[in-house]
Formats: structure tokens, C-alpha cells, sequence
């Protein structure tokens, strides 16, 4: 991968200094014994099925003014931007294409992680675009803007697990603040699966704890993340990475099929406001007009009487 | 299908399948590395898919780049889990050195159904890697030299019996197709790919532990515009395990026939004329 020269990249061979310290150094066991404590909650007073969408959930929509719609999500210390922009016609193509396409970008800023991130796109960043493109295309009404694209970008400002659910859902929601027609609103969810512990909507250390493989053979672990178009039961996209077996993944399934239902009523709440905020503005825009128009009216009725007099 | 393994020369292993119209090409190479800082005991594994221009004119220039791209991500995905391919087998000094793997697809011909191509490719040509032992290694301050032995049978196999295998299902009306032709892929708007872990015993036949017999979801992803219903992925999960059961036994039988050929100078190569 060829190095931007104009930013100051570092040394190659450098290492965070977060290697020499004890933290580092703990076994697998140890991590494992850390997630929960005896009361079976987890280190941010979680339940193991309970996710961060109920009391820890923040969302917002148009805070990028030059976007055409745009969306903040958060979930505790996981923190998303996601903007969309006006359909352009789709560049160096040269045949005709009855469907719209969608391009999406995901991108963790270089602060995002605990391990520094180069501000090149990395493999992770492009496999993230994919799902991403993924989950949202069944939810586009594509065959309304033919031959034009529609550029999603997602900048992820602080990674604490779960970003890609974050992104679907930050990314559903732009698109809905940008009025880019849509058959649903789009949800998404993950769960990491260590052992027989499910985590719903995993942080970081158990998503790092579920992707590494544990000693006893046979167990299993890794992370799943769906995202549903829940009014119409349809599932856009599925990702699982790790090792388990048939009944682990159909139990996570209706797990994640309750948890993206459960986001619908949070990304609902600020379309709402939305629509309820935009109707206030016209309102206020149109009693504006009138009020000029009135002074107007009045001022030219005086320069009437002016000139009838003159 | 049609599959023979150690058809490259400067590869440490190579195999090359042909699945009706699709023909795949892959050969490892193997480097030293040193391991990541977090992983000190376990290799690398790296993937690299080249879609040729040969295959389909649509490839030509950075056409089929993002296939290449979504095929690489899909296997790196497969083979990440330590129950698929142990990467503690590639280790040579923890901490210090250890065996890279880089793994080039080269897909010749393009026809259908590339991902499971692949797989099977992949998996046939780790079958026949060897790497070479070291036969000693001198301290010298914090590096270290090793010296490797020459003889090329002077080598270990991997073992890859539970490497995994991608099954495609094309969703096409309400039935999913296993093993798709290039039109049926055109039919469907969804397809969805497992990753399945194989089996010891079919790659190695004395071996008789009896754990690791089942077969384990290592990947699950979905490729095309479309959507499915829950219920329908259920389905087209286990649908896609029975699938590559079977066709993991029908490689390790076809590998191990192929080895025995081998040993006992039999064989006879192929290669690329046919």
C-alpha cells in the first residue's frame, strides 16, 4: 500500500507503547474473567442481553450543512458521522445502467482505536464499504434515479465494538434525512459469541475477546452482525466471522431480528422530529413572507400617493 | 471437476481446478516473517486474488478488481477462526520468526460459481505445501539465522484438514441453488456464501481423534442486491453445510488418491493441456 509523503507517517517499525504495560500481557482467561463480574453484568453495567440502543443511545440528524442529508449516531463510546450527497452521474462508465447505484466509503479516523490507524484506506476499511453497499442497496429504491449514484460516507470517530451495525444505522438514517426514497428504515445489530455467552452489541474488549480463538478446541466464538428492513422481514445483510455451529448461529439470529426491531422506535423518534421541526420552519418561513409582503403592499401604496400627489 | 495439485515448480504448493467452465490456478509461496506483536506464536496467512484478463474482457485493466477484492476478504474471513487453520503450526521462534503464507488465486477462466472454486483450490494446494525444517539456528545478539535444509522432501506437510470450505447458494425464485452456473448467477438477485470447516478424518485417515467431526459455521456473508427472509437463511445455512460435508469428503478422497500416486511415482501430470 503506497504511503501518503505529505503526512508525517512515523516510523514503519514503531509499536504502541500500550505493549509494555501489564494490561497486555493477560491471558485469555484473564480477559474472559474481566468481562463479567459475579453478578453477571458487564464492565458498563450491562446486562449480557442488553444493548446500548435503550439508555445509551444518541442520534441526530443534519449537522453537515453541505451535505444533502447527514446523521450522528452514538452508542455509549462507539461515535459515527455518516453523510449522503446529491446523486451525480455515475463517473467513468460508459454504458447505461438501469439501476442507481450507491457508493459507500467507511473510514475510521487515525484517533479511533486503541492502535493508531493510518489515514490510508486498510483492508478492514474496504471490507466494511462492502457490507455497508450490501445492506443498504435492498433498501434503496434504486430503479428511481437510473445511471446516477448516490455517494454515502461514513467516518467513524471513535470505535468501541459494533461499529459496522453503527454505520448501517447511521447510514439509513442519512438517507432518509436526505429524502433518497427507501422501501424501509434500516436496522442493525451485532452480537459477539464467546462460548455460550452471547454479548449483545459487543464493546470493544469482547469483540477483541470473541475474534481470538480460545484453547479449548470445539468452542464457539466470533461475531455476527445483521441488519433487517424489520417492517417488511427482510434480511439485507448478514456478516459472521469465527467458528460455530448451526444452532449458535440460528439462536443469534432471533436474537438480532428482536435487537434491530428494537432500534426502529430510536432512528423513528428522530425522523419524526425531523419532519415535525421542518414543518415548523416552513411555517415560520411562510409567515415571514407574508409579513414582508404586507410592508411591501404598504410602502408602495405610500410611494403611490406620492407620485399621485407629485 | 477436474483438480491436480503440484503443477507449479517454484511454488511450495500449487493446485489447479477446473469446475465445468471455470478454471482456478493457485500457488503458496512461503516467506519468514516476523509475527505481530499480539500473536507472537502463530504465522501469517494472506490471500490475493487475480482476476486475468484472460478470463472475461471485463477484467481487463481494474475491471474485476473489486471481485478480486470480495473473494480475498471472504477466505481471509474463512481461514481467521483457529479452528479452521491453526497458524501455531507456522511458527518458528515465538516471538521472533515465523512462516508467511501468501496465497495467489489466479482465475484463468471465468464461469460461474468462483468462490467454492476457489475454496477447493485453496485448500488442495495447502494440502500439498511443504515447508521446509529448519535444521539449525545461530543466536547472534537479537537476530537470529536459520539455516534450512536443502533437501526439498526434507519437509513438513501443513495440517489442513479443517480448512474451510465456501459454498455459494443462489437464491433463485424460492429455491436456493448449490453450485451455480454463470446464467443462474445472473438469474438470482441474492446469493449467499457459507464458510463450513472440513473434517479431519477424510485428510488424514489415521487420525483418530474424535472431537472436531463437526462441521462449523467460519464465515457467513451474502453477495447481490437483494434481501431474504430470515427463515429462508436458516434454511440456506444448513442447506449449505450438507453441501460442503460432502464435498469436503469427495476432496480429501481425491487428494489422498492423488498423494498415493505420488509416492509410488504413478502419476501422471497433466498440466495444462487437455
Amino acid at each position: 500500500m503506497p504511503l501518503d509523503y505529505r503526512r508525517f507517517n512515523g516510523p514503519e517499525d514503531s509499536v504502541s507503547y500500550k505493549r509494555y504495560t501489564n494490561k497486555y500481557y493477560k491471558g485469555y482467561d484473564e480477559l474472559y474473567k474481566e468481562l463479567v463480574d459475579d453478578k453477571g453484568r458487564r464492565k458498563d453495567g450491562r446486562a449480557l442481553d442488553e444493548a446500548r440502543s435503550m439508555c445509551m443511545f444518541f442520534a441526530r440528524t443534519d449537522l453537515i450543512s453541505q451535505a444533502k442529508g447527514s446523521a450522528y449516531i452514538e452508542l455509549k463510546k462507539t461515535k459515527v458521522v455518516c453523510s449522503v450527497f446529491d446523486p451525480r452521474e455515475i463517473p467513468h462508465q460508459n454504458e447505461f445502467s438501469q439501476l442507481g447505484q450507491l457508493y459507500c466509503e467507511v473510514k475510521f479516523a487515525p484517533f479511533s482505536c486503541a492502535q493508531q490507524r493510518r489515514p490510508h484506506v486498510d483492508a478492514e476499511d474496504k471490507s466494511l464499504s462492502v457490507a455497508l453497499r450490501q445492506a443498504l442497496e435492498p433498501t434503496v429504491c434504486r430503479h428511481l434515479f437510473p445511471n446516477y449514484q448516490v455517494d454515502v460516507f461514513v467516518y467513524i470517530l471513535e470505535h468501541d465494538g459494533a461499529c459496522l451495525a453503527a454505520a448501517i444505522n447511521a447510514a439509513g438514517l442519512a438517507l432518509a434525512n436526505a429524502s433518497v426514497p427507501m422501501y424501509d428504515i434500516i436496522t442493525s445489530s451485532s452480537v459477539a459469541i464467546i462460548g455460550k455467552k452471547v454479548f449483545v452489541d459487543p464493546t470493544e474488549a469482547e469483540e477483541h475477546l470473541a475474534m481470538m480463538s480460545p484453547e479449548t478446541e470445539g468452542t464457539n466464538h466470533g461475531i455476527i452482525t445483521m441488519s433487517m428492513l424489520s417492517e417488511l422481514k427482510q434480511v439485507s445483510d448478514f456478516v459472521q466471522i469465527g467458528s460455530m455451529d448451526i444452532e449458535c448461529v440460528t439462536e443469534a439470529m432471533d436474537i438480532l431480528e428482536k435487537e434491530c426491531e428494537n432500534i426502529v422506535p430510536n432512528i423513528q423518534k428522530v425522523l419524526v422530529h425531523n419532519v415535525v421541526q421542518s414543518f415548523n420552519q416552513r411555517k415560520q418561513l411562510e409567515a415571514e413572507a407574508k409579513e414582508r409582503e404586507i410592508a411591501l403592499n404598504v410602502k408602495m401604496e405610500e410611494w403611490k400617493k406620492l407620485l399621485n400627489a407629485g | 471437476m477436474e483438480l491436480e495439485t503440484d503443477v507449479v515448480s517454484h511454488a511450495s504448493g500449487s493446485a489447479r481446478l477446473r469446475l465445468a467452465n471455470t478454471d482456478i490456478l493457485v500457488g503458496v509461496k512461503t516467506e519468514i516473517d516476523i509475527p505481530k506483536p499480539d500473536k507472537p506464536d502463530s504465522g501469517k496467512i494472506e490471500f490475493f486474488v487475480d482476476c486475468s484478463a484472460n478470463a472475461t474482457p471485463e477484467f481487463e485493466g481494474r475491471g474485476g478488481e473489486q471481485l478480486a477484492n470480495s473473494i480475498s476478504n471472504m477466505m481471509q474471513k474463512a481461514y481467521h477462526s483457529a479452528e479452521a487453520f491453526n497458524l501455531k503450526q507456522l511458527c518458528i521462534f515465538e516471538g521472533k520468526q515465523c512462516w508467511k503464507l501468501y496465497i495467489d488465486i489466479l482465475i484463468l477462466e471465468c464461469g460461474g460459481n468462483l468462490c467454492d472454486a476457489v475454496s477447493l483450490a485453496v485448500k488442495a494446494a495447502l494440502f500439498n505445501t511443504r515447508i521446509p525444517f529448519v535444521k539449525a539456528a545461530l543466536m547472534d545478539g537479537g537476530n537470529i539465522d536459520l539455516q534450512l535444509s536443502d533437501d526439498p522432501f526434507d519437509s513438513k506437510l501443513l495440517d489442513v484438514g479443517t480448512a474451510p470450505l465456501l459454498v455459494t447458494l443462489c437464491k433463485i425464485g424460492d429455491k436456493c441453488v448449490v453450485d451455480p452456473s454463470a446464467e443462474e448467477e445472473n438469474c438470482s438477485v441474492i446469493s449467499l456464501i457459507v464458510g463450513v470447516t472440513g473434517n479431519k478424518r477424510h485428510y488424514y485417515p489415521n487420525h483418530t481423534d474424535k472431537q472436531c467431526t463437526e462441521s462449523k459455521c467460519t464465515t457467513i456473508g451474502m453477495n447481490g442486491p437483494g434481501s431474504v427472509v430470515s427463515k429462508t437463511l436458516k434454511d440456506a445455512i444448513k442447506q449449505g453445510i450438507v453441501a460442503a460435508k460432502s464435498l469436503d469428503e469427495a476432496l480429501g478422497q481425491a487428494l489422498l488418491k492423488e498423494r498415493q500416486q505420488n509416492i509410488g511415482m504413478k502419476k501422471h501430470s497433466y498440466g495444462f493441456l487437455k
